[in-house]
């Protein structure tokens, strides 16, 4: 029992991780010499890496869109941890997490969309290559809909 | 006797001082009082293609507003190395240029007498950007710089960076809080009638078992 306990913190644990990386990184799309989104364009020159503005011509509303809901995964996967361990002590025995599944499913929703909103939009006639924060973004989506589904299934140890 | 002034700085918009007070003390001369003027401007000025844009210019002066004040707007092009004056004000009357890029659609909305310099532009193109120079003289002030508005002639008004973020975070951040709020209040206000309704149930039958409690006690009375 307390294997599986530890397996499912540690799930929710790799899916705080997982979304931090996808929306800290600016590494959505790469090229040969750029590395961008969803906050800023890097460029590579000189030896190193250069902060360049975004053109004018990029669709800055839904850049911020991607920008608000990973965002709001994170800070829903993050409480959804704490609720997960106030819920430990406090749920009545028999019963399932549904409080922390909420929160997860929360998480699910928002990082969805943004990875949606991204694929659809952006980048979908240039050269280049999807980049790690990408990825990790999609795989988010996956871990946390099973943490979520884990949570509604769950149901607190009777004595 | 020594004058001292105080440093001022623009007030225009978060920029750097369009102008500097100059301190200079007096000695033996009562009524000379090298001060100088200090003129305001916007830094930035954006507009949209097409639209009316009024760059407002205003002036500090330690002596009062004379008949003489002059406003004087010159005008260079981005990437043009001289600029040209395309406005002056003197002896209380406005004088637009004839020749140049502004003639037709430049007026003077000001007013001298409150210190005000400023001029409309109508229906503004993308070959308006460029940097207006605003030069004020209030004589006898007459020492002092000139300010700078910088003409930004947008096709639409860009997003600013983090609006529509916060916007999207604030509000389903905003509605998550408020629907927890309404279900731990429903919980609460639930919790609180059934206890009520218990209560008044519990002291219905608490009063009828004292009463035939007392009843019987008094009935246990000793005789006197």
């Amino acid at each position: 029992m307390l294997i599986l306990l530890a397996a499912i913190f540690l799930l929710h644990l790799a899916c705080i991780a997982v979304l931090l990386a996808a929306t800290i990184h600016n590494a959505w799309w790469m090229t040969n010499t750029t590395s961008i989104d969803i906050w800023d364009w890097w460029v590579w020159g000189d030896g190193k890496w250069n902060n360049t503005e975004i053109p004018s011509h990029y669709p800055q509303a839904y850049l911020q869109a991607v920008q608000a809901t990973s965002v709001l995964a994170c800070i829903f996967c993050i409480l959804g941890l704490f609720v997960f361990v106030a819920q430990l002590y406090t749920l009545p025995k028999g019963k399932r997490f549904l409080f922390t599944g909420a929160f997860q499913l929360l998480a699910w929703l928002c990082i969805m969309i943004a990875a949606s909103i991204y694929t659809d939009i952006f980048h979908r006639d240039e050269k280049g290559w999807y980049g790690a924060s990408f990825i990790l973004a999609w795989i988010s989506v996956c871990l946390t809909f099973i943490s979520c589904v884990t949570y509604f299934i769950l149901r607190k140890k009777t004595a | 006797m020594a004058i001292f002034s105080i440093l001022l700085s623009s007030s225009a918009s978060l920029s750097p001082p369009a102008s500097l007070v100059l301190e200079l003390p007096v000695t033996s001369l009562p009524s000379s009082q090298c001060t100088a003027i200090s003129v305001y401007t916007n830094w930035e000025k954006h507009a949209l293609l097409g639209s009316d844009v009024r760059l407002s210019c205003s002036f500090f002066s330690w002596h009062w507003t004379s008949s003489e004040v002059t406003f004087s707007w010159s005008y260079r092009a981005d990437g043009a190395k001289e600029s040209t004056t395309i406005f002056h004000y003197t002896n209380g009357a406005p004088y637009i240029g004839t020749k140049g890029p502004f003639k037709d659609r430049l007026d003077f909305v000001g007013n001298p007498n409150r210190r005000d310099g400023s001029i409309l532009i109508r229906n503004v193109d993308y070959n308006d950007n460029g940097t207006f120079t605003c030069d004020a003289k209030n004589p006898p002030d007459i020492m002092g710089h000139s300010s700078n508005v910088r003409l930004l002639v947008f096709e639409k008004v860009p997003v600013q960076a983090g609006v529509i973020t916060g916007a999207i975070i604030g509000v389903v951040l905003g509605v998550l809080i408020l629907v927890v709020a309404i279900y731990y209040l429903m919980r609460f206000l639930v919790a609180r009638r059934v206890f009520s309704l218990s209560m008044s149930r519990h002291g219905k039958k608490g009063k009828g078992k004292e009463g035939s409690q007392q009843r019987q006690a008094s009935g246990h009375l000793p005789p006197p």
